[in-house]
Parts: structure tokens; C-alpha cells; sequence
């Protein structure tokens, strides 16, 4: 059975993968990525890591991030992530829409000022 | 590495893959939960083997040996689950680039068709396209679509091809009936 923190993490995996790439400014890797947020999560929000891999894919169908490969041919190659303007801007208003859903919890559990 | 453990060529670029031969095995489980194009699973998988020959060497950093972090890598990794959803992410999508890359010729070729012909089936006069605001619209969009919407060039290319060979052969025989 999925828990609750799995169907949470599901659904703010993307505005977490964006957060991470326009704070770091710089192209990451799939493997580099999942470093970063596990470190950011402190293990809180440890996942199966090849799970990222679709996400990423899809993000980048839906033109939120671009990709190029890095590396000559014959040596190790990366495929390197970086934010879109689309991304940005998806961003901006997933982070609205969080900020919101919080405030609107801590309200409803009583949590404010806690 | 023995006979009997020869590598896949299919299974990605690995410069290093005399180190991390276990890795193919790993990139095998989620390989069988794929159909999709050849060029597709490659890339896949070549990016998926950078993430466990990484995981491996982190692993093997804090001192398991090779089997061990090849085993933490792969748990951690969640390979069936991983070759479901990349499945699920990725098709249909070479599907939608080849009806695009099908389409988008035959569609400039009827704009062309309507810029170019005079009524009696010749391309007579072709040259006088050549100022028409609407053949350069129809060559940009020639150009620039399958350049931004395809990720892979040979799409591009066959677009490109398609419509400079049309281009080209009612230039060269603008009298001929088509």
C-alpha cells in the first residue's frame, strides 16, 4: 500500500526537481540531482531513485527542463538537466499554490504560530 | 570478464564497463520492461547506467565490496518499478514525432501546391514566388518547425530534404505538368 508520505512526495517530486536546479544555477546529472534532494530532505523523502528518471523525461516533454548530453563519445557521458523560462514560471506558480495549501492547513489543524 | 559474460552493445556506451560489468545485468531487468525504438532505450539506458555505475562507486567508497554496493545500488535504484514507468513516460512518443515528420512535408508540399502551380498543372512563373512573403513563411516554417519540435535530427532532416528536393525539381522543370 502507497503511504500517505509517498502520494505527498509523488506530487510535489516536479516543483521539488525545479526548486532544486533554479537554486543551483547550474546543469545537473539525474544521479547529482537525487543527491541534492536527498541531502535538502535530510533522508526525509528517500525514493526509489531510478523513479526520477521518468519524471525528468517528462518534465522535459512538457518543456519545463532541457537536456544535453555532455562528454565526448567513448568517454562517460552525462545528460545534464537546466530549468526552462516555462519551468520558471511553473515554478512561481507552484510555490504560490503550496504556500497557499500550508497556510490553509495550518489553519485547519490549528497549527499557526506553532 | 569471461566469454560467456559478453557485454550488449544495446545496453549503452560504457568507457568504464570493464569495472561494472554487474551493471549490464541491472540495466537488462529494466531493458526487459521496455518497447520502445532502438535509439530511445539507448539513451535510456546509457543515462541509467551514469546513475548506477555512480551508486556503485559511492557504495564502494564507504567500503562494501563490489557485489554489495552492485545490490545497494540496485535496491535503492527500484529496477522493476523504474522500467514500468519509463515504459509508461515514453511511449507513443516516436509515434507522435513520425506522424509529425510525416505529415509536415505533405502539408508544405500542398502549400506549395497552391503557391506555386498555375491553373494548368505547371510551375510556370515558379520564380515569382520567390517575392511572395508567403513562400519565405512557408520555407521558415519548413525550417524551424522540425528543428524545434523534434529531438532527434533525422526527423529534421527528412522535412528538410523533402521540401528543398520539391523546391529544386519545380525550379529545374517549371514546364513540366504535375
Amino acid at each position: 500500500m502507497v503511504s500517505q508520505i509517498d502520494q505527498m512526495r509523488k506530487g510535489t517530486t516536479t516543483v521539488a526537481i525545479l526548486k532544486l536546479l533554479v537554486d543551483e544555477e547550474e546543469p545537473l546529472h539525474g544521479y547529482e540531482i537525487i543527491r541534492r534532494l536527498d541531502a535538502r530532505g535530510e533522508g526525509y523523502f528517500r525514493f526509489k531513485e531510478g523513479l526520477v528518471y521518468p519524471r525528468l523525461h517528462r518534465m522535459e516533454r512538457d518543456g519545463l527542463l532541457e537536456s544535453r548530453w555532455v562528454g565526448a563519445p567513448g568517454t562517460r557521458r552525462r545528460k545534464m538537466y537546466a530549468v526552462t523560462e516555462r519551468g520558471r514560471h511553473q515554478l512561481e506558480v507552484e510555490m504560490e499554490r503550496w504556500q497557499t495549501f500550508s497556510r490553509q492547513m495550518d489553519q485547519l489543524l490549528g497549527l499557526e504560530g506553532a | 570478464m569471461s566469454a560467456g559474460q559478453a557485454l550488449d552493445p544495446s545496453l549503452g556506451p560504457s568507457p568504464e564497463r570493464g569495472g561494472e560489468p554487474r551493471v549490464d545485468r541491472v540495466l537488462e531487468q529494466v531493458r526487459a520492461q521496455l518497447d520502445l525504438d532502438a535509439e530511445t532505450e539507448y539513451e535510456l539506458l546509457a543515462e541509467l547506467r551514469g546513475h548506477l555505475e555512480d551508486a556503485v562507486a559511492a557504495a564502494r567508497a564507504r567500503g562494501l565490496d563490489e557485489e554489495a554496493a552492485l545490490a545497494e545500488a540496485a535496491a535503492r535504484f527500484g529496477v522493476d518499478e523504474v522500467g514500468r514507468e519509463l515504459q509508461a513516460a515514453h511511449v507513443g512518443w516516436g509515434t507522435a514525432d513520425g506522424v509529425v515528420a510525416a505529415g509536415m512535408p505533405v502539408l508544405c508540399a500542398l502549400i506549395l501546391r497552391w503557391l506555386v502551380f498555375a491553373p494548368d498543372g505547371t510551375a510556370v512563373g515558379w520564380r515569382e514566388v520567390l517575392v511572395r512573403p508567403a513562400f519565405w513563411a512557408v520555407a521558415l516554417a519548413a525550417l524551424l518547425v522540425p528543428l524545434l519540435r523534434f529531438p532527434r535530427w533525422r526527423y529534421a532532416l527528412i522535412s528538410w530534404a523533402f521540401f528543398w528536393v520539391m523546391s529544386v525539381i519545380f525550379f529545374a522543370l517549371p514546364a513540366v505538368r504535375w
